[in-house]
């Protein structure tokens, strides 16, 4: 294998192969949004970038959800890095198997699943177009051409690259649900925290989502009021300076609230830590599930290395 | 614009968890510890301000803000920076948990240089301020998207179309970014000058003991 394999498919093809395929996920992944969006939220919050944080709470008996969530950060950490490491696309399209047998097993919404695996579409879509035509030809390629139309040469090895890049940062993103649904934040955090993480970090998150909430609320409201007065985006500079105001005013809005936000919680006797959301206990289930994880994991870096 | 799991090499990702660590320390020694809440609540306003789309003939584009996050904050841009991808990759919809440290560098690091370019150049009128502030912001998205390449880049040879085409993607919301950036800090050189100082700390104008 030494040289470069040219491949003559019919013109025809073009339209078939690649076209028909890009122009209906082109056209499913906004409209499956804009339609998952509409179910999962009744009314009364519109904006799908902030999800509901404890959906599980309480209700999960699962596995998973028993699972100490020291052992839980750990393992899906470690797992998270093996499964990036891998290089074979029958390595990272069973870790996706893996993930989504994780995901039934932990009885996950299936909308939100859904809609993680779009909010990663746009970024591997551009991959999975841009790849098979910039990667160089080595040796030992196979490149598709199409018809008469020589200069458009489509290398195999850039599909199969790029869906290997698509496998594996599902199998990753698809972990994130099952690993933070499962506990309410604050006991994820506290989990961290325990693990070495400086205790102000998962505050910082803590106190971080907490106003995420609050300041896109403020700034839907900002947003009603300048469609009220007849904005109206365009791409022109007024455009331009209405938001940077609107930016502004932003951030006005927010110091003063960041300061009163703190003498309330030094006014409550704040010093430094929040109260710990409960006792953490590992048992011999929790060793037997990390120890059961980390050898899928080990397993599926195995795999690839005899694969590749 | 965000690296995914699984694009970068392994030794890349981790390369970029230890750089950011040693970033994050730094940062977070410049500020007094009891600020950092404040911090927390300020980058929330930030990833707000981050959903902000602005059309662009047909697409729209949403802003990264570096560069205003780094006029603003200073040093303690960079813990902001990081905290607001942990909670995009984690709680929101992406993954990217292994390429954390990387985006983190990618974001982070415009945000300081750029805040400190804005501290040198700024004068004392509002014009100035906003032309200054215009400067950083551009200035933070450009080199947020030559991190971008480079990181691509270090993939191999095979990466290198990706990267390129992810630095030509990038020229418009340079543009728009600049624009927007200098019309925000000309209004907050109007509206409340005290945001504009040196850190965040003194803009806080937070008693210490």
């Amino acid at each position: 294998m030494t040289e470069v394999h040219h491949i003559q498919v019919p013109l025809w093809y073009l339209p078939l192969l690649v076209l028909i395929p890009a122009a209906v996920t082109a056209a499913a992944v906004p409209w499956l949004r804009s339609r998952l969006k509409k179910q999962v939220v009744p009314g009364n919050v519109p904006d799908w970038s902030i999800p509901p944080l404890d959906d599980g709470r309480g209700q999960g008996t699962s596995l998973i959800h028993r699972w100490d969530v020291r052992c839980k950060i750990v393992t899906m950490l470690a797992y998270s890095f093996a499964v990036a490491s891998l290089r074979h696309p029958a390595a990272a399209g069973a870790a996706v198997l893996i993930s989504l047998a994780v995901l039934l097993a932990a009885k996950v919404s299936f909308h939100k699943v859904v809609l993680r695996v779009l909010a990663l579409a746009g970024f591997l879509g551009m991959l999975l177009i841009v790849m098979p035509l910039t990667v160089p030809a080595n040796p030992g390629d196979t490149l598709l051409v199409f018809g008469s139309l020589e200069w458009l040469e489509v290398n195999v090895r850039g599909i199969v690259l790029a869906a290997t890049i698509g496998a594996k940062a599902m199998a990753v993103a698809l972990l994130m649900e099952p690993l933070l649904a499962t506990a309410p934040l604050p006991v994820t955090l506290h989990g961290l925290s325990r693990l070495g993480v400086p205790e102000m970090a998962g505050q910082m998150v803590l106190l971080s989502y907490r106003y995420l909430h609050v300041f896109s609320h403020e700034a839907r409201r900002m947003t009603a009021g300048m469609k009220a007065r007849g904005f109206e985006k365009k791409t022109n500079l007024d455009t331009l300076r209405a938001l940077g105001n609107f930016l502004g005013m932003i951030f006005v809005r927010s110091f003063e609230r960041t300061e009163r936000v703190f003498d309330a919680m030094q006014a409550r006797g704040y010093k430094g830590r929040f109260p710990d959301p409960g006792r953490l206990r590992i048992q011999w289930r929790d060793i037997l599930l990390t120890g059961v994880w980390i050898a899928a994991g080990t397993a599926l870096v195995w795999f690839d290395w005899v694969k590749g | 614009m965000h690296i995914s799991d699984g694009v970068l090499p392994l030794a890349v990702t981790i390369g970029g968890y230890a750089i950011s660590a040693g970033i994050a320390a730094w940062s977070a020694r410049r500020i007094h510890s009891r600020d950092l809440p404040k911090i927390a609540v300020v980058t929330s306003a930030f990833f707000v301000a981050s959903l902000v789309h602005i059309p662009f003939g047909p697409t729209s584009a949403h802003l990264l803000l570096p560069g205003l996050a780094g006029a603003l904050l200073g040093p303690a841009a960079f813990v902001s920076i990081g905290l607001g991808l942990l909670l995009q990759c984690v709680l929101f919809q992406f993954g990217g948990i292994t390429a954390l440290g990387a985006n983190a560098v990618m974001m982070g690091v415009p945000a300081v240089i750029c805040g400190w370019f804005f501290q040198q150049v700024r004068g004392r009128a509002r014009m100035p301020q906003a032309v200054a502030g215009g400067l950083a912001g551009a200035l933070g998205t450009f080199l947020a998207a030559v991190f971008l390449a480079g990181l691509l880049a270090a993939g191999g040879e095979d990466f290198f179309g990706v990267a390129k085409l992810a630095l030509a993607a990038h020229v418009p919301v340079i543009v728009i970014e600049g624009v927007v950036s200098g019309f925000t800090i000309g209004f907050l050189a109007r509206v409340k000058p005290a945001l504009l100082q040196s850190s965040f700390r003194d803009a806080a104008g937070l008693v210490h003991d």
